[in-house]
């Protein structure tokens, strides 16, 4: 097997060609943040060591079912298009060389708390001496000042501090949790957008920073309409089930649809869709009233409204019931499982998901680019072997001599 | 307002928005389209919303409306989503609508859009119908299902959206009864947020890129790929075997999950050993608790109905942020499910500076979500209200176009702008 080089996927006309990061970042959201740059044409390199293999790294599934630390398949989608290259950072030398490293990169990516990166001697005034227009974007749970900044977090519970979970739940019951972190993959897309504006402004100015991402203040964002009513009202917002946010529409709910765990989502905006939708019923008596004829009408009618409704969904299939309704100008759409992502024809038609052949010589399947480009073409390649770029990094890129770079190896300060 | 805009145009240059001199036209409405205009414009992008003169945005009738009277210069999402922006009424279904659209767009480097495919390419308004003009626009465009695909001219909204990602179904319900949503426009933002990335990137390299293109963002797609199918499409791929929402948290380990207190909830998360004791000692060392066998996450999994019943007696004795406080000095990641209320009131917040106050001339000074991202260097951020509908047409359209009076009031008349 010949040792990949540089790091980045292979791709045309990428946009982040030449830009160089160092992703220290680590969970899911670290993976992400670096992962969009190199999906767009940057070249990023986790840290990682040997000496505590990333907990990803043990997750399974394994490819065909063999535990080992370059087989994890959901590993390999998180840190798709990210490079690695490995460093002890316990030891003084492994730093030394990380800063040497991070100052040959145009930024670095870190998720630890605030601090963690000082303490490792690789804070944002440590990089800046090695290279002063340094870019450090730090992505801790509640930001780098202020009296909750040392809050931990996973994922789950983040979205709970910036109010998210406070509005999921079935309607007038009690919060019902998100059993993954929203959050995460979120809030890896928002690191990447940070280290973009870092970067324009660095070619405006010529100046470097430090970015104080707090992910609760991204997230917080998602709250939006439901903070407003407050601002304005007064109300304090509980769990919507799957209503409209702000009330807006009638009916908007998930409906049954025939078979077990079978489901279909229908959003009926204005009064021209709602009759769509009783045409596409047939025009059944309870439906053709007048009072259900305005939004005003339909939202004193609930919930028996939904519960008619139902009545009629459930007696046909989820796609095709979709189907139908799409005819009727209905918003309408299957609720899909897991199983169904990798049937259904549009995820198919659209290569969300795609079959990769690691370098390790079996196939897996990942996502690939979740956005299409009408110019640039993204390859999408599964997350990096351990240390799959050291020879490129420390002998051409920090110009190791062969024998520094056997004594870090003998040492396992490159381990 | 139109000297407020200019004196708005020249804080953003001495302050050095990020994206000082980014020239953004947004054709969008609702949440998806607005919400990465906003963005552009948090951080200095000139950011013009095209509006059709018969009442805009439909965010602008979706509320929430001070006291619940529905007013379109008053909605509270629309409000939040579209600080900053100058709006611009124009319709699109008449040929001078269009033109004077070209016209912006030739002077634009981005627009951004959330419309249905075949409205846009009814109108002629459709990428391959742009980059002859605007060989160097980027053009984003945010949809539930994207430009391509059986679905892509589906009718669909957020909900339609998010429930064919498999979110719902794996992981927000209880097993029996309806996935369910995660409490807000979550696909359109999450695509939003995606969009505005991939868009900074390709602006920033443009030139490498070679030009201008189309972004075809789909909210589903995104959430799909990025949220349930890192962590589950690969090993469904291999064996065929996925999982399902349980409604309690987490199905194999324990405590994760949220259970109530005296005044709300707490996420209560304690998964590690030494988490799980640091809890032990913040719930007093309850003699329930003290079972060696407790210190394996996984058997606490098998006892979560025990465990979740024992901790729920000791929850109920206190409040949210008193439970925070607590397990957080004994180690333990668990927190309080903040309402909005609490955010809006959180000392964190306010300390950061996060939480801003704007002035509008219906709606008077309100507070406002800051900037997603703190740049300390250009720190970005809403400086000036949600425009009325179609406040800045006239200072656009005659200022950056140069229409004469004239021509201007002729197109006034005609019902155009």
């Amino acid at each position: 097997m010949v040792a990949p080089g540089r790091a980045g996927l292979p791709g045309e006309r990428l946009p982040l060609r030449g830009v160089r990061v160092a992703n220290f970042g680590w969970g899911w959201l670290g993976p992400v943040a670096g992962q969009t740059l190199a999906m767009l044409g940057a070249e990023v390199y986790k840290v990682e060591s040997r000496a505590r293999v990333d907990i990803n790294r043990t997750l399974p599934p394994f490819a065909e079912g063999i535990r080992d630390p370059d087989r994890s398949i959901q590993n390999h989608a998180g840190w798709a298009g990210n490079g690695s290259i490995t460093l002890n950072l316990k030891q003084a030398a492994g730093r030394e060389l990380a800063r040497r490293f991070a100052a040959c990169c145009d930024l670095a990516l870190e998720n630890f708390g605030p601090g963690v990166m000082h303490r490792l001697g690789l804070g944002y005034e440590e990089l800046r001496r090695l290279r002063p227009d340094t870019i450090l974007v730090s992505m801790p749970a509640a930001g780098l000042t202020g009296p909750l900044k040392d809050v931990r977090t996973y994922g789950m519970s983040l979205s709970s501090i910036a109010g998210l979970d406070s509005l999921t739940g079935y309607a007038d019951g009690p919060p019902v949790p998100m059993e993954n972190a929203y959050a995460d993959p979120l809030g890896g897309i928002v690191g990447a957008f940070a280290a973009l504006l870092a970067l324009w402004q660095r070619r405006r100015t010529g100046r470097g920073q430090h970015v104080d991402l707090s992910q609760q203040e991204a997230i917080v964002q998602l709250i939006g309409p439901a903070f407003m009513d407050f601002v304005m009202n007064g109300r304090v917002a509980g769990p919507i089930g799957n209503r409209h946010p702000t009330g807006a529409a009638v009916p908007h709910g998930v409906f049954p649809a025939a078979g077990t765990d079978r489901w279909v989502s229908i959003a009926v905006l204005d009064d021209e869709e709602w009759q769509g939708l009783v045409r596409a019923m047939g025009a059944p008596a309870w439906a053709v009233e007048p009072a259900l004829a305005t939004l005003a009408g339909r939202r004193a009618a609930l919930p028996a409204l939904h519960e008619r409704l139902a009545a009629w969904t459930r007696q046909h299939g989820d796609y095709a019931l979709a189907g139908l309704l799409q005819q009727h100008g209905v918003r309408a759409a299957p609720v899909l499982d897991v199983g169904d992502l990798l049937k259904d024809p549009h995820y198919r038609a659209r290569g969300t998901f795609i079959e990769v052949m690691h370098p390790l010589g079996f196939r897996e399947t990942i996502y690939g680019a979740y956005v299409k480009t009408s110019r640039s073409r993204v390859e999408v390649r599964p997350g990096p072997m351990i240390g799959q770029n050291n020879d490129y990094v420390f002998r051409e890129l920090l110009g190791l001599t062969e024998d520094e770079y056997r004594s870090y190896v003998e040492e396992q300060v490159i381990f | 307002m139109s000297d407020d805009n200019v004196k708005w145009l020249d804080d953003v240059a001495a302050g050095g928005g990020a994206l000082q001199g980014v020239r953004v036209v947004e054709l969008g409405e609702g949440v998806s389209a607005p919400f990465c205009a906003r963005l552009f414009a948090d951080y200095g992008a000139d950011v013009i919303k095209i509006e059709t003169p018969a009442g805009g945005d439909c965010a602008r009738g979706w509320g929430p409306f001070p006291g619940d009277q529905p007013h379109r210069e008053q909605s509270g999402t629309f409000f939040v989503l579209n600080s900053d922006k100058r709006s611009v009424t124009l319709d699109l279904a008449r040929t001078e609508g269009r033109a004077l659209l070209l016209r912006l767009l030739s002077q634009a480097d981005v627009l951004i859009e959330n419309n249905p495919p075949a409205r846009l390419r009814q109108l002629g308004l459709d990428y391959a119908a742009l980059a002859p003009h605007c060989p160097r626009l980027l053009m984003i465009s945010i949809t539930p299902f994207g430009q391509t695909g059986p679905y892509a001219d589906w009718h669909a909204a957020d909900l339609n959206a998010f429930h064919l990602t498999g979110a719902g179904s794996r992981y927000c319900g209880r097993p029996a009864e309806p996935p369910l949503q995660h409490g807000t426009f979550s696909t359109d933002y999450f695509g939003a947020y995606v969009a505005v990335t991939w868009g900074l990137a390709a602006l920033f390299g443009r030139d490498l890129a070679g030009g201008g293109q189309q972004l075809d963002v789909s909210t589903a797609e995104a959430v799909a790929a990025l949220f349930v199918g890192a962590q589950n499409v690969g090993g469904c791929a291999q064996t065929g075997h996925f999982d399902r929402r349980t409604g309690i948290g987490m199905a194999l380990a324990s405590p994760a999950t949220i259970l109530p207190c005296k005044d709300g909830f707490v996420w209560m998360l304690a998964l590690e050993t030494g988490q799980w004791r640091g809890l032990v000692a913040a719930m007093g060392n309850p003699d329930w608790a003290q079972a060696e066998m407790f210190d394996d996450m996984f058997t606490r999994g098998e006892n979560a109905d025990f465990i979740y019943t024992m901790m729920r007696e000791w929850t109920m004795t206190l409040g949210k942020q008193e439970i925070m406080d607590l397990v957080q000095a004994h180690g333990v990641p668990s927190t309080a499910v903040y309402t909005t209320a609490d955010v809006a009131g959180l000392p964190h917040l306010h300390e950061r500076g996060f939480l801003r106050e704007l002035e509008h001339p219906l709606l008077g000074r309100l507070p406002t979500l800051g900037a997603a991202v703190h740049l300390p260097d250009c720190p970005g951020g809403p400086r000036r209200a949600a425009p009325l509908l179609g406040e800045h047409t006239e200072a656009v359209l005659r200022g950056e176009l140069g229409l004469a009076a004239g021509e201007f009031s002729a197109l006034a008349a005609a019902g155009v702008v």
